[in-house]
């Protein structure tokens, strides 16, 4: 066997094996920050909630009381239920402020507008005819329970958060990888784009490419992803900038490896790192970049919940006075949510970067 | 408008370097003079803002650094990171509600026109963030330089401690805070959109967020335009800054 065939034997040996990696001692330094553990279980949960929104929240998050709207915590309300017409599946909700008397077939019973109605007991559902919703954090300006609408927000915070982060890594990782092997004119080409996307201050580019691309939900992810790749591709094209001078890379030029394998399997795995730490700070900017954009009405659009839009929302009537819930929710789950991430991504750069732990 | 787009881009683009926006569709005036007359209140709102935030992020830095792993450590990194944390219009909102809604200290809405009380809230507010990443700064660069030779050097010449650590390990530890600060200061000199948007402050941001909510193309494009030049002005002049600074950087 020649010289060079063992080599490569050898390399080639090394790109499967998977052994105790950097990435071991790393989870196991991680495991023992507790902020940091903190914070991943804060995010865990948030995931849970996210995922199963649906068995979570109480009420439907885009069902409207009118009667009931802008409520404070804890709030009550008692309904009469219609008896399901089979068509359309939806409940049917008459609120009442009480019921005077529900004698034989008739109900009696005074509502929202301080009326006296009967209501015949054959038009209610039979199970349950009256019922008391409790609007454990109130409701929103449409009636609507804000503790189902936090719960469904989460959905899109979170999702628009990991796709947007996830865009920006794969465009950072190839164009940041691109401009750092081959350098000369690609590189040129590559860090003309990455300066002037950092030209602008990044929520005004995020807000620019969301006005040119129009309101909505993927509109969002894709405006912040094309933003904050650039981050990405910075640090990956410097990694590998110092990367492919080692001896390892030339070891694998020198038995003839072509370049795209070089850069898979033995450049990029080597700078996952840093892209990782960046990654995690950047999916914290990502979730706000998201509440910014809906706090503005450019990104998911009414009914969906979003945390944003609905600090929008209540930031009237907390500066009125009247419902000071509306804002300051959907504001404790963004701080809570990107206060994790945080967290997490101090703990992240702490355990794959030893050099810096003191 | 019926032209195809490069040949609107080029009359937009020549018209650009010209000092002419076009103007706006909403209320018919000259982007450009908008543009300079909304600017004094952005920059005094930006320039208060960062020498808040630098005053107390270096302090509560070198605190931080001196006492480190001690409680007011812990307490200003924690605080630190939450200053991070909270969106920017959740703080202002917060703000808002706990000193203008409910203390009824200071007026949530309105410009210094009306009293210098004006300044405070959107001040504080935009001061967190800066502060917190200076105090982060400011700590970690601290602990790099204290452990440095010279300044091991330095206490066992027997100087003071406050000597050791203004003269010698301050002055070195504030490259990264000029960073810092340089980037905070191109960025909310573009306008601080959801705070002068929130205090209703009358500067580039609310235009800026204005225009976005009207669909008002004109003047999005030039105050984009603006921000981005105001941001590479800065940190073209940063960069001269530096180089009088640390000797070690050359202008090339």
């Amino acid at each position: 066997m020649s010289e060079i065939q063992e080599i490569k034997n050898r390399i080639t040996e090394s790109e499967t094996k998977a052994g105790r990696s950097l990435w071991y001692y790393s989870w196991k330094r991680l495991k023992r920050n507790k902020l940091a553990m903190v914070g991943l279980y804060v995010l865990s949960f948030m995931v849970f909630v996210a995922i199963f929104a649906p068995w979570i929240a109480p009420y439907d998050p885009n069902d409207q009381i009118l009667e009931f709207a802008t409520k404070p915590i804890n709030f009550k309300g008692e309904v009469l239920i219609k008896k399901d017409l089979g068509s359309n599946n939806e409940l049917q909700y008459i609120p009442i402020k009480k019921i005077i008397s529900s004698s034989g077939n008739d109900i009696n019973y005074i509502d929202y507008n301080d009326a006296d109605k009967t209501i015949s007991k054959s038009e209610l559902n039979e199970k349950t005819p009256f019922k008391t919703l409790t609007f454990l954090l109130g409701t929103d300006r449409f009636g609507r329970d804000v503790l189902s609408r936090l719960i469904y927000g989460s959905r899109i915070s979170l999702s628009v958060g990991l796709i947007s982060e996830s865009i920006a890594i794969v465009l950072g990782l190839i164009l940041g990888a691109l401009a750092g092997f081959f350098r000369g004119t690609t590189d040129k080409v590559i860090m003309w784009i990455i300066n002037v996307v950092w030209a602008f201050p990044s929520i005004l580019f995020v807000i620019a490419i969301s006005v040119v691309l129009g309101k909505g939900f993927w509109q969002a992810f894709v405006a912040i992803g094309l933003t904050a790749w650039v981050d990405i591709a910075r640090i990956v094209r410097g990694q590998i900038f110092s990367i492919r001078e080692t001896e390892y890379i030339e070891a694998t030029k020198a038995v003839g490896f072509k370049s795209p394998r070089i850069i898979l399997r033995h450049i990029l795995p080597n700078c996952m790192g840093p892209v990782i730490i960046t990654g995690t700070v950047g999916l914290a900017t990502a979730i706000i970049f998201e509440a910014s954009l809906s706090f503005l009405g450019l990104g998911v659009q009414p009914p969906t919940a979003s945390w944003g839009q609905m600090i929008f929302d209540g930031y009237k009537y907390l500066i009125a006075g009247t419902n000071w819930g509306l804002a300051v929710f959907p504001s404790l789950a963004i701080m809570i949510t990107v206060f994790a991430v945080n967290l997490l991504g101090d703990g992240v750069r702490d355990a794959l970067d030893p050099k810096l732990t003191k | 408008m019926n032209k195809p787009l490069y040949v609107q881009y080029y009359k937009f683009l020549s018209k650009a370097v010209q000092g002419d926006l076009g103007r706006s569709y909403s209320t018919n005036r000259e982007v450009t003079s908008t543009i300079i007359q909304r600017f004094p209140a952005t920059a005094l709102l930006a320039t208060s803002a960062l020498i808040l935030s630098t005053i107390l992020g270096v302090l509560i830095g070198i605190v931080s650094a001196i006492k480190k792993y001690s409680f007011v450590d812990n307490f200003s990194m924690v605080f630190a990171l939450i200053g991070i944390s909270i969106p920017q219009f959740v703080f202002a909102l917060l703000m808002a509600l706990i000193f203008g809604a409910i203390l009824k200290w200071f007026p949530i809405s309105g410009y210094i026109t009306e009293g210098w009380s004006h300044l405070v809230l959107p001040m504080v507010t935009l001061a967190l963030r800066p502060l917190a990443i200076i105090a982060r700064m400011t700590r970690s660069s601290m602990l790099d330089v204290m452990n440095q030779d010279y300044v091991r050097t330095a206490k066992a010449k027997g100087l003071s401690n406050a000597k050791v650590i203004f003269k010698h390990t301050l002055r070195n530890a504030l490259n990264p805070v000029v960073t810092t600060l340089s980037a905070s200061l191109a960025a909310t000199l573009g306008g601080a959109f959801f705070i002068e948007y929130i205090f209703n402050w009358p500067g580039i941001g609310l235009l800026a967020v204005d225009s976005i909510l009207k669909l008002d193309f004109p003047v999005i494009q030039g105050t984009v335009l603006f921000s981005a030049i105001i941001f590479v002005v800065i940190n073209f002049l940063v960069d001269i800054v530096y180089a009088f600074l640390d000797p070690k950087v050359k202008l090339s």
